[in-house]
């Protein structure tokens, strides 16, 4: 053993100082902790193959010009409205959340490394937060990336597409898209943090919401705004038609969406935090 | 400072699992120094000290570590230093990441956590292989990559559940040399362990527990005294020539028996001075070049002994 001068009660000085410095430094070495082991290595691959896979489909089509040659650009924001609400939002969007969020707290039990968390001097409320601030730096970066890349691919070669981006409504559906890929990611990110927490298993729950989104334009009006996708459709440019059999209700204003959303998803992460704080560390039982 | 702000205190402490007895009206009150918690496995010592650490919740009573609890962890795991039974380490790190990652989240800036990190880590022995990935170590190696991400933060309480399981005889000595060095310095060293012979060669005091119950407190003299008498240690050595190692052992009158292991790659020795015995074989190894794979407590008669020393022919 090196002869190390003894050991003595020392914290130093700037993990002394109040309150929010050292509280800030604690939440964005748990972020840089969580994305260096659960994001940066093969873990990743398979959220980053999820997240990006909305490319795939205009690419395909970019990469096939006769599919589209005939088309103008009034076409190309149905097929994108299209592929982003029902694929990119429902789906891909929606999966990834699950994966990412719902697994925080679920991967450390199963790879029974939650307790090095639990025994360091960092409120159990701040390390709820820390891991939800973890998800959305991942996912929203993620599907922006995604979103503007599948948003190119299918406007890019149609003819008049700069007349719709610069003297159109093109940039402020861009605006739009991007605006409920980042709600989207808040919102979903809270869901499924709590369900992390709540449930051994996510994915159950996890398809009972996706059932629950999916039908929600079947729902009474009181019960759709029980919903992510009923605040963020409302916040889509191009709506989807939802049937013969979709009940219809009034869309609820941005001014009223994205607050609601936020607050909602505040709710979630407290419960989750709430969950958490009172949670024992008993792997075996797992 | 009140006796409480110095000790670890459990007043009455209960946990159920659902109908099943974890531990059962423990109240104790533990000084500075080196205390073992022993006794057989299930007994009850890995729920006392996640109870202590506030891993667990009590089902009754309540436990405070030099006046704090676990409801506060920003005072109190600035003082606490926990390596816990779990062979279990976050995926992709490398030995000092490991400790430098934590150190962060305790709040140390990077310059801070980088030389806690190298202190801790050297104090393992463990500086070569710092920039490996843990997931490669060896099971003594992340015993004490464990140990130096418990102590590295510098705390006054350090708690350990088995922490000399999977050890090789030198590290053994090394680490329990620095138990005896970190309770010099006044921390307190709670120290659990299944094998009573580990104990006795580490601890200051012994608490003894039994079927979730504490069954004997106090000095280890009494027990250790007992234990050479009635009930010798028996180790397993796995090594390449067994046979030689039978025949330098059983020289020597500390040695009771020794037996070839069934699968012929082993020695069972039972002995009466275990501290003699490890002597002994790092004596062998050094005259003969036995490879030595593992050198193993067995608790083959651990229950007999605790069964012995709760009734009334034990001392403790």
């Amino acid at each position: 053993m090196s002869d190390i001068a003894t050991p003595t009660l020392s914290v130093s000085s700037s993990a002394r100082r109040l309150p929010w410095g050292p509280m800030a430094r604690q939440v964005l070495s748990v972020v840089r902790l969580e994305l260096r082991k659960s994001f940066f290595g093969r873990r990743g691959i398979g959220i980053y193959v999820l997240a990006l896979s909305p490319v795939l489909i205009p690419l395909i089509r970019f990469l096939n010009p006769r599919t589209f040659e005939r088309e103008q650009v009034a076409q190309a924001t149905e097929f994108f409205s299209y592929l982003y609400q029902i694929y990119a939002l429902r789906i891909a969007l929606f999966l990834t959340c699950v994966a990412v969020f719902g697994n925080m707290i679920r991967r450390e039990v199963l790879d029974r490394t939650l307790h090095y968390y639990f025994l360091t001097p960092l409120r159990r409320e701040i390390l709820v937060i820390a891991k939800y601030v973890t998800g959305v730096v991942v996912t929203i970066p993620l599907f922006i990336l995604s979103t503007l890349t599948a948003f190119t691919l299918s406007y890019l070669p149609h003819q008049g597409v700069q007349e719709f981006l610069f003297h159109g409504p093109g940039l402020r559906h861009l605006g739009a898209y991007l605006l409920v890929t980042v709600l989207a990611c808040i919102g979903y990110g809270g869901v499924f943090l709590l369900f992390g927490s709540l449930f051994r298993s996510p994915a159950i729950p996890a398809l009972a919401v996706m059932g629950w989104e999916g039908i929600n334009f079947l729902l009474p009006p009181l019960l759709k705004r029980i919903s992510v996708i009923h605040y963020l459709q409302s916040l889509c440019p191009v709506p989807l038609s939802e049937g013969p059999f979709a009940i219809l209700a009034d869309a609820p204003s941005p001014w009223l969406s994205i607050p609601g959303l936020l607050l909602l998803t505040a709710v979630f992460v407290a419960v989750a935090a709430w969950r958490i704080r009172g949670m024992e560390v008993s792997y075996e039982e797992e | 400072m009140s006796a409480t702000d110095r000790h670890i205190v459990y007043e009455d402490v209960s946990k159920f699992y659902g109908e099943v007895l974890g531990v059962n009206r423990v109240t104790l009150s533990v000084p500075p120094g080196i205390t073992g918690l022993v006794g057989p496995n299930g007994s009850g010592k890995t729920t006392l000290m996640n109870l202590t650490a506030g891993l667990l919740w009590p089902t009754r009573g309540s436990i405070s570590v030099l006046g704090m609890t676990p409801d506060h962890p920003e005072e109190m795991f600035r003082l606490v230093g926990y390596s816990t039974q779990y062979d279990a380490f976050p995926p992709g790190l490398t030995g000092y990441q490991f400790i430098e990652s934590f150190l962060r989240i305790h709040g140390y800036s990077r310059v801070e956590a980088e030389e806690l990190t190298w202190k801790a880590i050297e104090r393992v022995n463990l500086t070569e292989a710092a920039g490996r990935k843990v997931a490669g170590y060896s099971k003594g190696m992340r015993q004490r990559i464990k140990l130096a991400q418990a102590i590295a933060h510098q705390p006054s309480v350090l708690i350990l559940d088995e922490p000399l399981n999977g050890l090789d005889p030198m590290a053994r000595a090394e680490v329990i040399a620095l138990f005896r060095e970190l309770a010099a310095a006044g921390l307190h060293v709670l120290v659990s362990s299944h094998i009573l012979h580990e104990v006795d060669l580490i601890s200051d005091q012994v608490v003894l527990i039994h079927g979730g119950y504490v069954v004997a407190e106090g000095d280890i003299g009494g027990v250790r005294d007992e234990m050479e008498e009635q009930h010798p240690a028996q180790v397993l050595i796995r090594c390449d020539r067994p046979a030689l190692l039978a025949s330098r052992v059983f020289l020597h009158d500390h040695v009771v028996e020794a037996r070839i292991h069934d699968d012929g790659k082993g020695l069972l020795v039972r002995t009466r001075d275990a501290d003699r015995f490890y002597l002994l074989l790092n004596e062998v190894v050094l005259d003969t070049g036995l490879a030595v794979e593992t050198v193993m407590p067995t608790d083959a008669d651990v229950n007999a002994v605790y069964e012995y020393l709760i009734s009334n022919g034990g001392k403790s």
